[in-house]
């Protein structure tokens, strides 16, 4: 083949350009440690890519609802906690009160802090989180209770209810969790409702103490003692939602650890093999150099006199 | 026939001349080395017809042929015009896909992805500010969240929208900048090729070769091959038909006839002419171009968008109008009081709607179609780029044959030179010699004794 001088400086000029392109290339491979800038370098990769993007930004979420779940039941296990102590506090009095010792004054001094307690127990169960009343079912900016001889329950059912909907949280995709406790399942809406719940028992009994009716008080203590068992039943069931959060914080960590992972796997650039790219590709590029400064500055004019 | 003594001054005078013309044109291929579509040249040279004289020595005494020297007979260009047309062919695929390479590389940076600016990190944010106002249902902070997310989110829809529209517009304009009658870039080489084809044929009637005319018409038409697939008919006379053929109906569409110009702009309905046009065509035409099937995607996510939102929240959260994409909006009411937002069909707590909208994370018919296009774009973009590789090293090796024929190789035209040069200063001793001998002849001769 006949080899012209245009040949020989277009050959030379495609083959640096062609050398140039794969260093830039590298070289932006190596500044955005990215082995894939734009959808079309890959767009299969790509569109991975962006999907386990979406997926470890889902997953981000769902940590943080269930740091605010987690939150959310904390704060009612202190209430119902609180409440607990304070039915404690009332059976122990109540035991008190009951003794054929006790004379109607002690009776009526003891039915005085028993008024104290109901008043107490209906303030934990008033408890919020981040302004939200949490034993209130939906009717979150509603206190469950007032304060006062009015026992009714204010909020609503919802959660208490199977057929309405309560504080629902999204702990994962597809997994939700109803995480409120509504305060009437336990407290009751008191001695006009007559539903034998704890502030109608504890009514009762304060009745009974302002009554001095012995008998009736040795009854009202079973009764207490029920309530008593309930309240555990009751935060039993929210520590086991607790626990319930905790498995699912570490199913996310582990899942995000993965995602993470298949990300870097997807779209990082390995920096080893990049690095040896680049040095090679520098190498040909500037071989290529020399090479075609020594081909197209000689001639035969160098040699003809 | 007796000869003349000064015979031979006259056969070394061809002979300079023709060395001279030979020089002339080596300097003529030096001095357009690196002239584009230019084709290195030849003098043709041959014996001159030779002189019949009688010998007396001649088998049947009819005389000898005396040779008379060297006549330049004319200037060849050398060229192959089969190189030619493989050079035409390649070129032509070869802006095809750079045109869309260049044109889908605009629609590409429009989306922004994989980042953190694109519509798919906006969709994420949108569906965590639902997940928010989920925890905070009554949290008007988190409802504001929702609006502003949303707005962002639709904004950056709009602009992708407008600048794949503004990357479908960019490519038409150029498609008209090349084809439009008067004015275009076409129209305007298919003026010059009818004037170069009337004084060519001017010239090859009278049986002429203007070789750097030709390289001219030639470099036209290779520009010519580079808009669209071009079909050259050679006339008798030296002139040329030159039309632009559909790749797929094969109808030709007249260029330049002979010696005036009929490009008439391109054709009302489709064609599909290849090369840049083609390429142009292919991105930016509507309906059918690639741009028109993004437009069409952005619109349907857009709508899947609206629709499943919508659906999930139990209201008009989105309105869109048509086109999708360009017009879908937060729904005004919502817009004017943030707070406005229901997060739930219960009591204040309630956070029903707001689970169900922040539950579409991942929708395939969202999230899922909006990869996907995603992936498409790009697929298109890195088929295009590869193709334009593909055709780079294949245009690149036809002209390097080409060159390896036509072009000009300064060692080459070296040694010519020096050849030439020679033959020149050996000319010029042979017209000394025959003086010496005319000197000896005239001055000498006669003069025994003086």
């Amino acid at each position: 083949m006949r080899i012209t001088t245009s040949m020989v400086q277009r050959n030379v000029l495609a083959d640096l350009n062609s050398l140039s392109n794969q260093l830039a290339k590298t070289q932006a491979k190596a500044a955005s440690q990215k082995e894939i800038s734009r959808p079309s370098d890959d767009p299969f990769k790509a569109s991975q890519a962006m999907g386990l993007r979406s997926g470890i930004g889902a997953n981000e979420q769902y940590v943080r609802t269930i740091q605010d779940a987690t939150g959310w039941m904390d704060s009612t296990e202190s209430a119902l906690g609180s409440i607990s102590d304070y039915v404690e506090r009332a059976h122990t009095l109540l035991l008190q009160g009951s003794t054929d010792t006790s004379d109607a004054a002690s009776r009526k001094a003891i039915a005085t802090e028993l008024t104290q307690i109901i008043e107490g127990i209906k303030q934990s169960a008033n408890a919020s989180y981040g302004g939200k009343y949490i034993m209130a079912g939906t009717a979150i900016d509603t206190p469950p209770y007032q304060i006062g001889a009015n026992d009714a329950y204010q909020g609503d059912e919802a959660g208490l209810d199977p057929a309405i909907a309560g504080i629902v949280r999204e702990i994962g995709p597809g997994v939700s969790m109803t995480i409120n406790t509504v305060a009437r399942e336990v407290l009751g809406d008191g001695q006009a409702a007559a539903d034998n719940k704890l502030l109608h028992t504890l009514r009762n009994v304060v009745d009974h103490l302002n009554a001095n009716d012995g008998p009736a008080l040795r009854n009202d203590s079973t009764a207490v003692q029920a309530h008593v068992d309930k309240l555990l039943g009751v935060r039993a069931r929210n520590g086991s939602q607790t626990n319930r959060l905790e498995a699912a914080t570490t199913r996310l960590d582990q899942i995000s650890l993965a995602l993470t992972t298949q990300l870097s796997n997807t779209e990082d650039a390995d920096i080893a093999k990049t690095m040896i790219d680049f040095n090679s590709q520098s190498a040909a590029y500037q071989a290529a150099l020399r090479a075609g400064a020594n081909i197209v500055q000689s001639s035969l004019m160098d040699f003809l006199r | 026939m007796p000869i003349s003594s000064f015979f031979g001054m006259q056969t070394s005078l061809r002979g300079l001349i023709a060395q001279q013309r030979l020089l002339d044109t080596t300097s003529h291929n030096i001095a357009n080395a690196s002239t584009v579509g230019y084709s290195r040249q030849e003098a043709t040279l041959s014996a001159s017809l030779a002189q019949q004289i009688q010998t007396s020595g001649s088998a049947n005494q009819t005389g000898a042929h005396l040779g008379h020297g060297v006549d330049v007979v004319g200037f060849r260009r050398i060229r192959d015009t089969f190189i030619d047309a493989q050079y035409r062919a390649q070129n032509t695929n070869l802006a095809d896909w750079n045109a869309r390479a260049a044109n889908l590389d605009n629609a590409e940076l429009s989306l922004a992805e994989p980042g953190d600016t694109g519509i798919n990190a906006q969709l994420t944010k949108f569906w965590k500010a639902w997940s928010d106002l989920a925890n905070n249902p009554n949290d008007d902070a988190a409802k504001q969240a929702v609006v502003q997310q949303a707005q962002g989110l639709t904004d950056s829809i709009h602009s992708v929208r407008s600048q794949m529209v503004a990357a479908q517009q960019g490519a038409m304009g150029e498609y008209d900048q090349i084809s439009k009658v008067p004015g275009g870039e076409i129209a305007m080489i298919a003026g010059e090729l009818a004037d170069l084809n009337t004084s060519i044929s001017k010239f090859v009637i009278n049986g002429d070769h203007p070789n750097d005319l030709m390289d001219r018409r030639d470099l036209l038409l290779d520009k010519l091959s580079q808009y669209g697939q071009i079909s050259v008919e050679q006339l008798d006379g030296g002139s040329l038909n030159v039309s632009f053929v559909d790749g797929t109906s094969g109808t030709a569409y007249p260029i330049v006839s002979d010696k005036t110009s009929t490009w008439a702009g391109p054709p009302a309905g489709g064609w599909s002419p290849g090369g840049q046009m083609g390429g142009l065509l292919e991105v930016g035409r509507s309906p059918g171009g690639l741009v028109d099937g993004y437009l069409a995607s952005i619109d349907s996510f857009t709508s899947a968008l609206a629709t499943n939102v919508n659906a999930a929240y139990g209201g008009t959260f989105f309105t869109t109008g048509a086109p999708a994409g360009s017009t879908i909006a937060v729904s005004a009411p919502i817009q004017a009081a943030p707070a406005s937002i229901t997060s739930g069909s219960g009591g204040t707590g309630s956070n029903d709607l707001a689970l169900a909208v922040s539950r579409l994370v991942g929708n395939p018919a969202v999230d899922g179609a909006y990869k996907a296009f995603v992936a498409k774009v790009g697929g298109h973009l890195n088929e295009a780029t590869r193709q334009q590789a593909n055709a780079q090293v294949l245009t690149d090796s036809v002209e390097n044959r080409r060159q390896s024929v036509a072009g000009v190789s300064m060692d080459e035209e070296m040694s010519n030179l020096v050849r030439f040069q020679r033959a020149y200063q050996a000319s010029a001793r042979a017209m000394s010699t025959m003086d010496e001998m005319l000197d000896v002849l005239i001055n000498r001769t006669g003069r025994v004794g003086l």
